[in-house]
């Protein structure tokens, strides 16, 4: 029971937080927002710190490491809310590495690492809202390989990636398929998000597919697991942010002639935003801590972790608003961008409702972090 | 990183769990896991036999014959009592006066007081609040004159835990007016059968007596009792209160009374009910946020950093969930919360609980935990402490 990062994990750390602070400063994102919320410039500049590599095998041009890393990387690029969806590059690499057939490896792990490819998760439809076993996209083997028949919806910077990981049906069981953005029959419709960034509708119409796994339901259940870890950690960067530039704008505007930070209604709603953001941190640990359990144990998890973070989230996020009064709900001022961010990160992957619902019906007659 | 616990303190877990299921008395645990009534006599009798093993001090360092611990070891100890249905140690003799007399007591002091403490045998009150001192307990007025080798105390002190079974009391005394008020208190120990020291129970909101007032009326206590130097008080009385760190949060028992409540509201048929098991469901969270918040404090202390600035955080969220799971528990027995039959409190009471026999104390113990974020520093004071480190 160790909670200390390594020496690795804290140059890593350092590489990531330098980054952002030079290389991705409010200007910058705001330029990017206002160009469609991606921008693959930015995107390449993650990729040469080897960022997009972080789950992919060594010897497939990666960093080869886990989800400490990952969280470690994560809550850094939430602190600069950071558009490019790096979270998206971590499901591809380690789905792909974990279930995809030896041909498909080779063809785009390294890629994917070296950052010229961008590979997104098209898991969502319209009816579906936060269920995984949803899923009316059909595929169809014929002599030649597979195609695909598929309506996708809200695909992160979907009509920027170059190719998708995207679950269809084969009578009646989910697998997972990749798609080439490139290939004949498939369509994006790409529009901006909440928190600054992109998304894309996707249709495919009988598009050639190549199969990552039969057993599509339970690598999906795994790749939403490792996006849940990564929004977690991101949220806790953004919430460190977040409460940074509160505490900072109490000690410094004046009202009836002394700083607001003076007053004990608003100390105490910081003292209540602290306690949110390290128990919010605390659960981001448990959830990356998990990720390698055996499924039922990371679902059960990751449930408890996501529903945490979504309360402190839209605790954090509502507060620290609140408490920079007029200010707080301009868009000249960095505090909406990050008020905005997490109430997108809530609803990534399930908002807090949906898993308070999960924890609901997983629970068992001891409850603990080691049970 | 690592979520483990190392093979050693796994062993060390093991032989914990071992021990204690072959020496906690089964009619106590029995108590313990359904709220019912425990006497000083089951109080006191955990206590001895924890004491003979060495464990009663089990946070005292090896020189004072306390097993030396890591806090890790601590806090396995802690919950395998916990999660056995141990009582809770009554913390006034080994957790909080043990370590001032260690720090602060001499040589004659040590000899004298820390046996019967580590055995068990000796009950101890703690004398701080005062009904003008709560959350400034630096005001305290209780005088205490030195005159010759005595000192002459005369005062009130009040919230004394279980007092009436006290036999001694260290008190926050005010020996000097002159300077800061932190500046003229002693700490000094003063045994309840001399003259002029009387305890009144006071009856609480659930019917019971859990707290006291003593009064000193010309009380005589020889100087030889003064821990430390005189006007030094508030200085190891904080010592004090920095030994009560990770176990203010009480994990271990929530997690123990979170199985308590499911089994109640299975058992009251609310289970089952979206609306009521989302809200176990919450609590779930809440008390695996608060482990992993109490982990967290515990790595840190073992590999020497400072926990401070999350430290605070644990009184506040430990003490709002004893009070949730107190209030579920109550509204899953609905109606059969409300009777008020003391008898139905008592192990092996064999007449008519009106509901089942666990509703029986379900309101009061909802109503006795209203304490848990009022004392040990109210949570409104431990926000303003929250608050500092964060604001400056």
């Amino acid at each position: 029971m160790d909670f200390d990062f390594s020496d690795d994990q804290q140059q890593l750390r350092d590489a990531v937080r330098k980054w952002v602070a030079k290389g991705y400063d409010f200007e910058r994102r705001r330029a990017i927002v206002d160009a469609g919320g991606f921008s693959r410039e930015a995107y390449g500049e993650l990729a040469e710190l080897g960022l997009c590599g972080l789950y992919i095998p060594d010897d497939q041009g990666g960093l080869g490491m886990g989800p400490v890393e990952a969280m470690v990387v994560m809550e850094e690029l939430g602190r600069g809310i950071v558009l490019e969806p790096l979270a998206q590059t971590l499901i591809a690499g380690a789905v792909l590495d974990g279930y995809a057939p030896q041909a498909l490896k080779t063809a785009w792990l390294s890629p994917i690492a070296s950052g010229e490819k961008l590979v997104v998760l098209a898991q969502q439809e319209r009816k579906a809202r936060y269920r995984l076993d949803m899923c009316e996209a059909k595929a169809t083997q014929a002599a030649t390989g597979w195609t695909l028949d598929a309506s996708k919806s809200m695909v992160p910077a979907g009509d920027q990636a170059d190719a998708f990981i995207v679950p269809a049906s084969v009578n009646g069981k989910i697998a997972l398929f990749l798609v080439e953005r490139s290939a004949a029959g498939v369509a994006t419709r790409g529009y901006g998000t909440q928190d600054g960034g992109r998304a894309a509708e996707l249709t495919l119409s009988n598009a050639p597919a190549s199969l990552v796994t039969p057993e599509g339901l339970t690598a999906l259940e795994h790749a939403v697991d490792i996006g849940i870890a990564a929004a977690c950690a991101e949220a806790v960067g953004v919430m460190d942010k977040t409460l940074d530039v509160t505490v900072e704008y109490l000690n410094t505007r004046k009202q009836f002639g002394v700083v607001i930070s003076s007053f004990q209604a608003l100390r105490h709603r910081v003292a209540d935003m602290k306690m949110q953001l390290e128990l919010a941190r605390s659960m981001s640990y448990y959830a990356s801590l998990k990720l390698n359990a055996p499924a039922d144990e990371r679902r059960r998890a990751l449930a408890r972790a996501k529903y945490q973070l979504g309360c402190s989230m839209r605790f954090v996020g509502q507060q620290a608003v609140q408490l920079h009064g007029g200010i707080g709900v301009t868009d000249e001022y960095i505090v909406s961008h990050y008020f905005k961010k997490l109430t997108q990160l809530e609803m990534t992957f399930g908002d807090s409702l949906h898993h308070l619902g999960e924890v609901s019906s997983r629970m068992q007659d001891t409850a603990g972090v080691f049970a | 990183m690592d979520l483990a616990f190392t093979p050693e303190e796994q062993t060390f877990r093991e032989e914990v769990r071992a021990w204690v299921r072959e020496n906690l008395p089964s009619e106590i645990s029995h108590k313990v896991h359904n709220a019912l009534r425990l006497s000083r006599d089951d109080l006191q009798r955990w206590a001895k036999i924890l004491g003979r093993r060495g464990w009663l001090g089990h946070a005292w360092p090896k020189e004072f014959g306390g097993p030396g611990w890591s806090a890790v070891q601590k806090h396995l100890f802690e919950e395998e009592c916990a999660l056995a249905g141990a009582p809770r140690v009554i913390p006034f003799g080994p957790v909080m006066v043990a370590p001032v007399i260690m720090a602060f007591g001499n040589a004659e002091q040590q000899k004298r007081f820390l046996p019967g403490i580590a055995s068990g045998d000796v009950w101890w009150s703690q004398g701080y609040s005062e009904p003008g001192s709560g959350s400034d307990l630096a005001s305290v007025k209780t005088r205490a004159e030195r005159q010759g080798d005595k000192y002459i105390v005369n005062g009130q002190k009040t919230w004394t835990t279980l007092g009436q079974y006290g036999e001694w009391i260290f008190c926050l005394v005010r020996t000097s007016t002159e300077g800061k008020p932190q500046t003229g208190i002693s700490f000094l120990l003063i045994d309840m059968k001399s003259p002029g020291v009387t305890v009144r129970p006071i009856k609480l909101l659930d019917g019971e007596c859990e707290v006291n007032e003593v009064w000193f009326d010309n009380v005589e206590v020889p100087a030889e009792n003064l821990i430390g130097e005189e006007n030094k008080g508030w200085t190891y009385a904080k010592h004090l209160l920095s030994h009560e760190r990770t176990n203010i949060a009480d994990v271990n028992r929530a997690k123990r009374e979170l199985e308590r409540l499911k089994r109640i509201a299975r058992a009251e048929g609310v289970y089952d009910d979206t609306r009521f098991r989302d809200e176990i469901a919450k609590l779930e969270v809440d008390v695996v946020a608060l482990e992993m918040l109490v982990l967290r404090v515990l790595s840190a202390e073992k590999s020497g950093k400072n926990p401070l600035d999350i430290a605070g955080l644990l009184k506040i969220r430990g003490s709002e969930i004893q009070q949730r799971y107190s209030e579920l528990m109550m509204l899953a027995a609905g109606p059969y919360a409300l009777p008020l039959i003391f008898e139905a409190m008592e192990a092996g009471w064999q007449g008519d609980h009106v509901g089942a026999a666990h509703c029986a104390p379900l309101a009061s113990t909802y109503f006795n935990m209203r304490k848990t974020t009022i004392y040990g520093g109210s949570n409104e004071v431990q926000r303003n402490i929250v608050a500092q480190t964060v604001l400056g």
